[in-house]
């Protein structure tokens, strides 16, 4: 399934920025504009999977515009962002067939969990979570691990670290930043842990060569499942 | 006493009242009283004296007719025996309501004249009186108690011939004075009675007065409560009444609408402030969960990121900054007030004006020379913020007009630009701190009109805002003037 696309309608720079940058990051392919008027443009222009709309525009108001995409009878999953949190801007956004509601400042990891519910919603991601690579599973709502018909018992760093590769397969990631995501942001240790629990779950996994985690030398890890297919 | 402060000014002011309204009743009363007193005393005592003067002369003067000598020899009066007129004198001195006796020059009881059971029986002789009584003094009476009656008891010098002034004996008269006993005692019970009564009627209508009058001053209280508990809304609304209570009730109101005001403003500026910070504070935060989530693995990505984030903080202090400037100018108003030439202030302007601009053409329409009392680096602010709005605003190749002029209520200062306008939705809270055009033109936190407000109202003048018909707005300050003695 090719990337879905997210346009995103934000007059403020720095915001659109980081929405583009981290975006982009988890794999979509992240548009944006600042003028409600864009978006319309761009709507008509490239297929776009979901929209990601600000209420406050220098143009049109966010209201406006998500009243005008309905009216061109596009169905596309929308997402609201506001710096306001009256109920009744909530409701009125709501109604005016907007999908879901997401005040500022948010986290991060939340807009990508509703950016991600929204898309099978639609359709756009496959409703069956169940993240395979060649012989081994993994699923995140049962924690359940198997490799071939085995099931392997892990820790919850561990199981941490493989559900982050299995999720980006092809992607590489310094130590770092595995310790940001497995560990959390607040985690102050060294980054060597990171090789002993990557080294644990090789074992448990029967992780040889050629390997399906493969060392980058003087960079970090990276999930490559196609080696072994 | 505690009880006494305690009390409500109502009750208090009553007591007062009826207080002294007794106080005066019972004066009045009292001296009218004791007068009465005096009167029917004396009167009686006139008529007594009255109606013994005839018997005591008769006696002493006109002995019993002797049998008549013939011949024409004027019969040599014979000398006074108050001895032997005695008796007769008292017997015929009593009568059924006054009792009598005959005292010699001694005080010893000469005769005493009750006869009949009925008469009264008189009191014994007080030494302290007869002997002024027999020292000459023809007016000397008392009252007192004897045998369970209240007696006046009056005495008379007897003398040996009328006006010869020697005394012989004295004559005691007493009578009661049941009769005026009882007009006295009847007296004194309307006195009280009508006291009683008008301390009753007084306190009542008292109440009802005071408390019609004060009326005002129980919702002033709710009110007052009201309002310190929050509800800013509430008003007292007597301002109808000219009294002083209607005074004080408008006075009080106009300053609840003030407060009530303020409050309003400075809970949107919190709001707006809240909601200013937001923006910055959810950019910041969202490139760092990005950064942090791997794209710091990337050094493109990266680096804007961080710049973005730059910016952010840096438009983050910039609000801090702008926000303490206007409480500043809020809440004291430190004024370095020094006259100012307008004509002098504003060519020295002039060029830095030219350099903010963005290509437009600058034209100043200069007015009379005049000298207002201003902060001059706090004006410059104010005509900076101004200009760089205009500036903002209007096309480069546009116009940005400024000057000042006179007006009734003092000196105008005025910049007009070639902008857009401004929808008339957005006049109102145009001044208001982060209220920004839609149509906004570059950075800005919405803060530089809220802080030309602030400085203009710290020199006791006001801003307003134009749109004239021709497209654009102004701008004006209106200052007021010199005092007159720095006019000349």
């Amino acid at each position: 399934m090719s990337k879905p696309v997210i346009l995103i309608v934000e007059d403020e720079e720095n915001i659109a920025e980081f929405l583009r940058a981290g975006l982009s990051y988890e794999g979509y392919e992240a548009l944006s504009t600042a003028e409600g008027s864009g978006c319309l443009a761009l709507l008509e222009a490239k297929p776009v999977d979901l929209v990601l709309l600000d209420l406050m525009l220098p143009d049109l108001d966010g209201f406006e515009v998500c009243r005008l995409i309905r009216a061109k009878g596009l169905t596309l999953p929308i997402l609201m962002l506001t710096a306001k949190k009256d109920i009744s801007d909530r409701v009125t956004g709501l109604d005016l067939g907007a999908d879901d509601y997401l005040t500022k400042p948010f986290n991060f990891d939340e807009l990508l969990a509703r950016i991600r519910a929204l898309l099978r919603r639609s359709g756009k991601l496959e409703r069956d979570t169940v993240l395979r690579a060649g012989d081994l599973t993994l699923d995140p709502r049962t924690r359940r691990v198997t490799k071939g018909s085995r099931p392997v018992k892990l820790t919850p760093r561990e199981f941490g670290l493989l559900e982050l590769f299995m999720r980006h397969p092809q992607r590489v990631f310094t130590r770092q930043t595995l310790l940001n995501r497995v560990w959390g942001y607040n985690y102050l240790g060294d980054s060597n842990i990171v090789d002993v629990h990557l080294s644990h779950l090789r074992a448990k996994i029967g992780d040889r060569p050629p390997r399906l985690i493969r060392t980058i030398y003087g960079v970090g890890y990276i999930f490559d499942p196609g080696g072994e297919s | 006493m505690k009880t006494w402060r305690s009390l409500s000014l109502r009750v208090k002011l009553t007591v007062l009242y009826v207080g002294l309204l007794v106080l005066i009743l019972l004066a009045l009363g009292v001296t009218l009283y004791l007068d009465n007193q005096r009167f029917l005393l004396h009167s009686l005592a006139t008529r007594v004296r009255a109606q013994a003067k005839p018997v005591i002369e008769r006696h002493l003067f006109s002995p019993p007719p002797a049998p008549p000598l013939l011949g024409g020899d004027k019969p040599a009066s014979p000398p006074l025996d108050i001895k032997r007129v005695a008796p007769l004198l008292a017997r015929d001195l009593t009568s059924r309501d006054t009792g009598a006796l005959v005292l010699d020059a001694e005080g010893k009881v000469l005769a005493r004249g009750k006869r009949l059971p009925e008469e009264p029986e008189p009191p014994p002789p007080l030494a302290a009186y007869y002997r002024r009584a027999l020292q000459g003094h023809k007016e000397v009476q008392y009252t007192t108690w004897f045998q369970g009656s209240h007696l006046l008891v009056i005495l008379i010098p007897l003398e040996t011939a009328p006006g010869s002034g020697r005394i012989v004996g004295v004559v005691q008269l007493s009578c009661p004075l049941s009769q005026i006993d009882r007009i006295l005692f009847r007296q004194r019970l309307v006195l009280m009675v009508g006291i009683g009564v008008a301390a009753l009627v007084g306190t009542l209508l008292g109440l009802l007065i005071t408390g019609s009058t004060l009326k005002g001053l129980p919702r002033m209280v709710a009110t007052c409560q009201a309002i310190s508990q929050g509800d800013l809304s509430r008003r007292v609304g007597l301002s109808r009444r000219g009294d002083e209570i209607g005074r004080l009730s408008r006075a009080f109101d106009q300053m609840a609408e003030r407060i009530q005001a303020s409050f309003r403003a400075q809970k949107r500026l919190l709001a707006n402030a809240a909601h200013e910070l937001r923006t910055p504070l959810t950019a910041l935060r969202g490139s760092l969960e990005v950064l942090l989530r791997g794209v710091q693995d990337d050094p493109a990505a990266a680096a804007r990121l961080i710049q973005g984030m730059y910016r952010d903080s840096q438009r983050l202090s910039q609000l801090c900054e702008r926000l303490l400037e206007i409480s500043r100018l809020d809440a004291a108003a430190n004024l370095d007030k020094r006259p100012l030439a307008l004509a002098e202030f504003f060519t020295e302007l002039l060029p830095q004006l030219r350099l903010l601009s963005r290509g437009q053409e600058v034209v100043l329409e200069r007015g009379p020379e005049t000298e207002i009392l201003a902060d001059r680096d706090l004006l410059t602010q104010v005509i900076l913020n101004l200009f760089d709005n205009a500036a903002k605003y209007t096309p480069p190749r546009g116009e940005i007009r400024l000057g000042w002029r006179e007006v009734p209520a003092g000196v105008e200062l005025w910049v007009a630009d070639q902008g857009p306008g401004i929808p008339s939705g957005e006049l109102p809270r145009l001044f208001e701190p982060f209220v920004r055009g839609k149509t906004r033109a570059g950075e800005g936190a919405g803060l530089g009109l809220a802080l030309v407000k602030a400085i203009v109202s710290a020199h006791g003048g006001r801003v307003s805002v134009q749109r004239p018909s021709g497209g654009g707005c102004i701008f004006s300050v209106i200052l007021p003037l010199r005092g007159p003695a720095g006019q000349s």
